[in-house]
């Protein structure tokens, strides 16, 4: 348009005279003149239409593009945003709390946090640590304060709670029997009146601030040995802080945002959120030289137990040559506070819907976890198996990269594993040496990627079959004859106390004492030795210079391996056929080693140490290296004991419980 | 005088209209070229400046990232078509200062680069440089389909996409995740609610349509316009396999229900078959990789992939498809060398061509050719002993990328109208008895071979 309009401005009398005799040659011709005119309307119209056209496609060209980029590139789910609460800017809040005999709760303007009613279920003290800023649940936990030692287990929790945060105490049924006098002074320091006298049965409802206020105190006496005290239902109210006073002011570093989110979620996690030197969250352990375990994946087992599975990672984190970014942590569950844990190594967490129950639900957790591990990173030839209750020794990796070659290239092996069933303070000696075995104990393992996609994924017991995974893979269908490389000093240390398969007591006679690695970069000494039919000229070789002892004595008493060092021995003991572990069992439980069920064994021969001496066990006539028996020994016998009525069961039971 | 002014006024207004005309015209050219770029460089004026602009923000792009000793290749389909016609040239050039700006100074809206997700730590640090530098960036992640399976499993959700932005020009990040069945997957780019709509034009983007699976290319560092970058070793069949690289994830929510309402077979003998009929694919997807014929899940496979995610266990046979122009004489004798053998040969390569192998205990391994016509495709059946010839008719497809059984496969992307053709509207049930001849919605009677051809057209061993 602008360079045509000048056009006529230039040329106006050229223009003019053009059109004026344009003009008189029209007004000569009537007819053309007229028809001219009409085709004037004509073309008038036609670019109307063409115009409005024109108009009418670009926009529709718009139109589409818009709605096809909005098909094409919007999230399909709609993001429904739930709506926030709104931040109240309330400075109080309401709390109520209620004890009795067979029902507690908590609850905070006006939300339950917590009810449990349920039969035979949260006996004993119910705490409640609340963010004095938020008012937000930061930890929710029951100590069974009338069975011995649970009340250590609260001060140890109350002490590592910050300064500041709000407290809720209540009681179910009964609290006070095995509450010790630290613990009552605990309670008196947090000002409560009460729990210096609680006794027997009775009610108690304490809301406080630790060190700080009290905001309400009841407490109902029982009135006979027989009877419970009344119900007690405190209401009181509580006063907020601002978020400032509430947080620790630490350097603003990506660390310490992660820690910040942690800290004002959480509680009982001690120095970690400590305001003052917190405790660190990265290790940075050494790096290890030619570390070839540095790709391999490594599956966190977890479940709900948060603690442990925040001791777990610190340790797996600070063990030498880890490789964070290889870690994954597998939830069995929607739980949110494991995925805090997780989340303030900065490590990767996933969560899975949960299957079936019980032993099967741990059994279907495992194999999504393994199934997942293998998808995230398919170029894995192995997988690290760990469960959230284990310490991981300072050489876990150091460990698996100077043998996991042999799993690659042994066809015979079934795993390489951590822990040594057998490897007890007593009887385990050398951090150097590893073993063959035929059972596989699991524990911190090493899993190859074509066992599992070749042989196990595809019959995995199935939900409705409620078996436990490992004892599955210890069957003879699965294992196929093949062994699994331990060593003698276990490079785990199972630390779980309450879990699906565990309590106090079993963890105290099976667990505690077992020995466990501490001792940076170990060179062990005999990895080749370890492939199939070198490790039974080792055997021999070993049988060989080893000294028999006196059969004659009884092999559990000390004195039956002589007061030396660093000697071999060898005893044999009667095992008729494979399957006959009935010294060995016996044998076993004198030496207070593991004798649930039969582990450790290589060809009817086990190895450990006594007296720091190695000490070599041979089932006779049943193992191949039977033929190393003097002629004048006769093998040892030893009789169970007459059995009790149920007896049989226990160890089946029990066996199931080493997960 | 009225009657001149009558004239003067219409001539006005022809005019004026005309001019109106032109002007809507000449928006709309500019309207187009805006949409494809490259239809009226001319019309974008400022060229040189707008070019070097590209230039500097790729070199800039490409210095942020080599400052994280980030390990990205070119991917931009644009930039790659023009290297590929000099590449002999590129390939052998030293590092000597290039006289023009060819290739990164060409137009366009975007510079794509690609990113395998494995080979860098995700950190933020990365992010901070950017914006120093003057980059606006947009993070896209969104669900991992790793996770995805028969157990329900949620993580945090990954990033698939990146784009960082200066001036006129943004570089399209594609995060690259490698999957079992050895290739690399990039997710689709979708944008969240919150998301700002405008940061870029989505729409002109090359990648994040659809979710994609790509062979791992081999790459090559290359200096282009004297920037050093790594761009894949062959790139015209780079964009070749982009240009049917689409993906389609199994409908693991689906099978999950399947499985709730016919649970699944878990006997040994329903293992055993899973194992070999998965062995057995993935040595006929190596063997006919290897002769570059593309195959697709066809018939029963076809449905245990879109109906269960895993194989029927009641099913024989592994079946695939193959277009008859992709066929090759070659095919026999490659099975045979993977150590399966003919067991038949029906029809011929003109009609009806149907091989079958034998594989490990039992399974069979069924190869349908099919023939495309106009408004169709179809395969062709035999009856051995009568010599009757059956038709099975399919609405037109194209192939996209699945896994299924851990290896990268075709399936027709347009699976629901496959499966129905084949199965009818039924195919959610399981039906344990099947007859091939009458049992198929789409089957249709085609005549008998004559009798002289049998030899040729009924092989049996």
């Amino acid at each position: 348009m602008d360079e045509w309009k000048p056009n006529p401005a230039i040329k106006p009398h050229k223009k003019r005279s053009w059109y004026l005799a344009w003009k008189y040659k029209l007004m000569n011709q009537r007819a053309l003149r007229k028809l001219c005119q009409t085709g004037a309307v004509l073309f008038l119209l036609v670019t109307v239409i063409v115009n409005i056209k024109l108009i009418l496609d670009t926009r529709r060209a718009a139109y589409e593009e818009e709605e096809e980029s909005a098909q094409d590139y919007d999230d399909e789910m709609l993001n429904v945003e739930v709506p926030r609460h709104p931040v109240s800017n309330k400075k109080v809040l309401d709390v109520e709390v209620y004890s009795s005999r067979s029902k507690v709760y908590v609850a905070v303007d006006g939300t339950t946090v917590l009810e449990d009613e349920a039969r035979e279920q949260g006996r004993g003290i119910h705490v409640i640590v609340l963010n004095q800023a938020t008012g937000h649940v930061m930890a929710k936990r029951v100590f069974d304060t009338y069975s011995p030692h649970e009340d250590e287990a609260m001060v140890l929790f109350l002490n590592m709670v910050a300064r500041g945060r709000i407290l809720i105490f209540t009681i179910k049924d009964e609290g006070s029997f095995h509450l010790k006098d630290t613990a009552k002074n605990v309670l008196k320091s947090l000002g409560s009146q009460v729990a210096p006298f609680l006794s027997w049965r009775d009610m108690w409802t304490f809301v406080g601030k630790k060190g700080g206020e009290v905001y309400g105190e009841k407490h109902a006496k029982s009135p006979a040995l027989s009877t419970w005290g009344d119900p007690v239902l405190l209401k009181t109210e509580v006063h907020l802080t601002s978020v400032e006073d509430a947080e620790c002011h630490w350097p603003d570093t990506e660390l310490n945002r992660r820690r910040k989110r942690f800290c004002s979620k959480v509680e009982g996690y001690g120095s970690v959120c400590s305001c003052k030197d917190p405790t660190p969250i990265e290790f940075n352990p050494d790096p290890l030289k030619d570390n070839k375990v540095f790709d391999v994946p490594v599956a966190v087992i977890a479940g709900n137990r948060p603690n442990y599975l925040y001791r777990m990672l610190r340790s797996l984190l600070s063990a030498q040559g880890v490789n964070p970014q290889m870690i994954t942590v597998f939830i069995d569950g929607y739980y949110e506070e494991p995925m805090d844990v997780v989340e303030l190594f900065g490590l990767s967490g996933i969560q899975h819907t949960p299957i079936s129950i019980k032993n099967a639900r741990v059994s279907q957790h495992y194999k999504a976890s393994l199934t997942a591990t293998f998808n995230l990173f398919p170029d894995a030839k192995f997988a690290v198996v760990l469960e959230e209750d284990l310490d991981i020794s300072v050489d876990f990796f150091s460990f698996l990269s100077q043998s996991i070659h042999l799993l690659e290239e042994d066809e015979s092996l079934y795993c390489i594993s951590a822990w040594n069933d057998q490897g007890y303070e007593h009887t385990a000696e050398d951090p150097s040496l590893l073993y063959r075995v035929e059972t596989m104990p699991g524990l911190g393992w090493v899993l190859r990627k074509s066992l599992y996609k070749d042989e196990l994924e595809p019959k995995w017991p199935t939900p409705e079959k409620l078996w436990d995974w490992d004892m599955w893979m210890r069957m003879p269908e699965q294992r196929k004859g093949r062994e699994c490389i331990i060593p003698d000093i276990s490079r785990s240390y199972h630390f779980g106390i309450v879990g699906l398969n565990m309590n106090g007591y079993f963890h105290e006679a099976y667990f505690k004492k077992h020995k466990f690695n501490t001792v940076p970069n170990v060179q062990l000494k005999n990895v080749e030795s370890l492939r199939k039919d070198a490790y039974e000229t080792e055997i021999h070789r070993l049988l060989g210079e080893a000294e028999v002892l006196d059969h004659s004595k009884n092999p559990c008493e000390d004195s039956f391996v002589p007061d030396t060092e660093g000697r071999v021995y060898v005893m044999f003991i009667r095992m008729e056929q494979e399957a006959d572990f009935t010294t060995w069992t016996q044998l076993a439980k004198c030496l207070h080693i593991w004798d649930l069920d039969v582990r450790g064994n290589h060809k009817g021969l086990w190895r450990l140490f006594r007296k720091k001496n190695h000490f070599l066990v041979v089932g006779v006539p049943a193992s191949p290296y039977s033929s190393k028996k003097p002629s004048l020994v006769t093998p040892i016998y030893m009789e169970p004991p007459a059995k009790e009525e149920g007896a049989v069961a226990v160890p089946a039971v029990a066996a199931a419980e080493q997960t | 005088m009225q009657k001149i002014n009558k004239n003067v006024v219409l001539a006005l207004l022809s005019l004026t209209s005309l001019v109106f005309l032109l002007f809507q015209l000449y928006y709309y050219k500019f309207y187009l070229s805006q949409k494809n770029g490259a239809v009226f460089p001319k019309l974008r004026g400022r060229q040189s400046g707008q070019d070097s602009t590209r230039w500097h923000v790729v070199r800039k792009f490409l210095g942020l990232i080599s400052s994280h000793n980030i390990p990205v290749y070119l991917i931009d389909p644009l930039i790659l078509g023009l290297v590929d016609k000099d590449i002999e040239r590129i390939r052998g050039s030293s590092d000597g200062p290039s006289p023009e700006c060819k290739y990164f100074c060409a137009p366009r809206d975007f510079t794509t680069f690609a990113l395998l997700d494995k080979t860098w730590k995700h950190e933020v640090g990365l992010f901070r440089t950017a914006e120093k530098m003057g980059f606006q960036w947009l993070k896209i992640i969104n669900k991992d389909p790793r996770l995805d399976g028969m157990d329900d499993l949620s993580g945090v959700e990954i990033p698939l996409h990146y784009i960082f932005k200066l001036a006129s020009h943004a570089i399209h990040l594609v995060v690259f995740y490698e999957r079992s069945g050895n290739y690399l997957w990039h997710g689709p780019l979708r944008l969240k609610q919150h998301m700002d709509r405008k940061f870029v034009s989505f729409r002109k983007l090359h990648f994040g349509r659809y979710p994609g699976a790509y062979e791992k290319p081999e790459l090559l560092l290359v200096s282009i316009d004297d920037l050093k970058v790594q761009i894949p070793k062959n790139p015209s069949s780079f964009l070749e396999e982009m240009s049917h690289s689409r993906f389609l994830e199994c409908r693991y929510r689906e099978a999950r229900a399947f499985f709730q309402l016919y649970p699944d077979d878990a006997s040994l003998d329903a293992v055993e078959f899973r194992k070999k009929a998965k062995s057995l694919l993935h040595l006929a997807a190596l063997t006919l990789n290897n002769l570059g014929v593309k195959f697709w899940l066809s018939s029963g496979t076809c449905l245990g992939w879109y109906r269960q995610c895993n194989v029927i266990p009641h099913s024989k046979d592994v079946d695939l498809g193959v277009f008859i122009r992709d066929y090759k004489a070659d095919i026999i004798p490659a099975f045979q060398k993977a150590g399966l053998p003919l067991k038949h040969k029906f029809g011929k390569v003109e009609d009806s061509l149907e091989l079958s192998f034998q594989g490990e205990g039992d399974v069979k391994l069924d190869i349908f050719f099919f023939y495309e016509e106009d408004d169709h495709i179809w395969n062709g059946g035999t009856q051995a002993k009568s010599g009757k010839k059956f038709k099975y008719l399919f609405p037109k497809f194209t192939l996209c990328w699945t896994e299924f059984v851990e290896v990268r496969v075709h399936v027709p992307c347009e699976t629901l109208q496959y499966i129905e053709a084949n199965y009818g509207p039924d195919w959610k049930v399981p039906v344990k008895t099947w007859d091939w001849k009458s049992s198929p919605s789409n089957v249709q009677y085609n005549g008998v071979w004559p009798v002289d051809e049998w030899d040729d057209v009924i092989q049996i061993y």
